[in-house]
């Protein structure tokens, strides 16, 4: 890391100490794309704060703009208007400085590359020495339940554990931030539910902040702490709903009456904008 | 075992007997012995020729194996500038399509004025010929990345030239050997018709030359030493494939 990069660093926690916890925020974003004559409002004045080490799920119907939303965090795409930032980070400065980790959609990995050099991808690229990123890597592989995998190939792999190999990979940069889109998607419902409760384990190791982007409402509500709503065309945020579950979730979490309630909360609120 | 029989045994067979019915063919003189000679004619001219067949055969692989190597070396480059420079790929790439079709046999007069008569035309017309597929196929293969991949190396910050020699090279080494493969075989018979056409020395120069004196099975002894040559040069080449597609998932 260079020190300016480093000087920047410090200077966005200095800067969110003192507006308390500013973790990922938008600000007014907007985001509109051109296919030929077609214009596309994929974000409409998005507004947002999540704050650090909160756990937060995006939820909405497909094509309502949530990946665009990530994407803009991660600064694959630019917002149209509006800003948005990480710790007072902007998403340029949060991508070179590596402060997120992404987790795609599909868990796409390097066909040629053994699962240990595909999760040291990141590591590799920020020029951390071999030994170093190695040890990383197997870390984070044995955190998601993939120690004795690291030689083999991606397509020697299930698909749950191709998605496990995914989240190793972003956990390998140790985020402060973990942008994850629709990560547990194509998994089997057995395999879903332990990495949802795999994942929240790894929260409570990391503290690393979680910005999850799902369309399944209950894992939605196991997962996070701050349920944010969205409806399309064009894609606006139409509530945000903090859940109270405590901080530490179990599959008993599941049971408690207040579960169901804020599954009929977030059942009602899509609904209702559909 | 039954594998074995139907992958080896079938086939030598067939080759043999295809032999055999040719000799004798041949020996019943129904065909004219100015047209075509037996196997053990040809076997036989392949010995008591080997000198001059092997040293004008090396001639022959020395110009195919140098504009091999030139021309793919060419494309590759060509190719890695062309992602790198997406406005020079816009602008170049439609000419050279159109200089592929330059008929490059038709214009060896010119070269030869320019590069005379030794083996530098031959190669220059082996490069040619191998630099498009080379192009055409690693331009495919460095294209061939996912878009989650590149948006992962985004993500990771990666420079451009660490997703070329992370992700777009290794992509492409499989469409970089497919050209390989094909330039291999082209490139032995560019240099023989360019031999043909005009040259002292080499293969195609020795079958216009045996071929003039009537010496049929000399004719098709060189003949078979080229396809001798093209075969290794192809065999080599798959071989090279299949080692560094093993290397690349280590
Ligand atoms: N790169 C792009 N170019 C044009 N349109 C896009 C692009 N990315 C997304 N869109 C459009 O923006 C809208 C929102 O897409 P997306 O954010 O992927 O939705 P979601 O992730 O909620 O399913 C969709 O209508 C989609 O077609
Ligand atoms: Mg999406």
């Amino acid at each position: 890391m260079t020190s300016a990069s480093a000087a920047s660093l410090t200077r966005a926690d200095t800067a969110s100490e003192a507006t308390g916890a500013a973790g990922l925020v938008a600000q007014g974003v907007s985001v509109t794309f051109r296919r030929g004559t077609q214009v596309i409002d994929a974000l409409k004045d998005v507004s947002l704060n999540i704050p650090r080490g909160t756990r937060a799920a995006l939820i909405g119907a497909s094509g309502c703009g949530k990946s665009t939303l990530l994407r803009v965090f991660a600064d694959i795409v630019q917002p149209t208007s509006g800003t948005a930032s990480h710790y007072g980070l902007t998403p340029a400065e949060a991508r070179a400085n590596r402060v997120y980790a992404l987790v795609q959609q599909g868990s796409t990995m390097l066909p040629w590359r053994t699962v240990i050099d595909n999760v040291a991808l990141g590591l590799e690229i920020a020029g951390t020495s071999k030994p170093e990123r190695l040890e990383r890597a197997a870390e984070s592989l044995a955190l998601v339940g993939l120690k004795g995998f690291e030689k083999s190939l991606p397509a020697e792999l299930s698909g749950g554990m191709r998605q496990r190999a995914a989240i190793a990979r972003a956990l390998t940069l140790r985020p402060r931030f973990l942008l994850m889109d629709e990560p547990f998607g194509a998994l089997d419902e057995i395999t879903r539910d332990r990495l949802h409760f795999e994942l929240l384990r790894i929260l409570e190791e990391t503290g690393a902040t979680l910005f999850l982007v799902t369309h399944s409402i209950a894992e939605a509500v196991i997962l996070s702490d701050k349920v944010v709503v969205m409806t399309p065309r064009p894609g606006r945020i139409s509530q945000v709903i903090d859940v109270d579950l405590g901080q530490h979730r179990t599959p008993a979490t599941r049971e408690d009456p207040r579960f169901g309630h804020y599954e009929l909360m977030l059942r009602r609120a899509l609904h209702h904008d559909a | 075992m039954a594998q074995l029989m139907h992958r080896v045994v079938l086939p030598v067979t067939f080759g043999l007997a295809v032999l055999v019915v040719w000799q004798g063919v041949i020996e019943a003189g129904m065909v004219s012995k100015l047209v075509l000679t037996g196997p053990v004619q040809i076997v036989t001219a392949l010995i008591t020729e080997a000198p001059t067949l092997l040293s004008n055969g090396l001639i022959t692989l020395t110009e195919a194996v140098s504009g091999f190597v030139l021309g793919s070396l060419a494309g590759l480059a060509t190719a890695a500038l062309f992602i790198r420079f997406g406005a020079l790929q816009r602008a170049v790439f439609p000419l050279t399509i159109l200089m592929e079709a330059v008929p490059v046999v038709a214009i060896l007069p010119v070269l030869m004025l320019w590069m005379g008569n030794g083996m530098a035309p031959k190669i220059f017309i082996a490069a040619f010929l191998s630099f498009f597929p080379m192009l055409v196929n690693a331009y495919r293969g460095f294209s061939n990345v996912d878009a989650d991949v590149q948006e992962l190396m985004l993500s990771y910050s990666a420079s451009p030239e660490q997703l070329f020699w992370k992700v777009r090279l290794p992509a492409a080494l499989p469409f970089m050997f497919t050209a390989l493969k094909l330039s291999a075989c082209s490139s032995i018979v560019s240099a023989l018709v360019a031999e043909w056409l005009a040259s002292d020395q080499g293969l195609g120069y020795l079958i216009i030359s045996y071929g003039q004196g009537y010496r049929v099975a000399d004719v098709w002894a060189a003949a078979t030493l080229a396809c001798l040559l093209a075969l290794a040069f192809y065999g080599i080449t798959a071989a090279g494939e299949k080692w560094a597609l093993s290397r690349r998932t280590r």
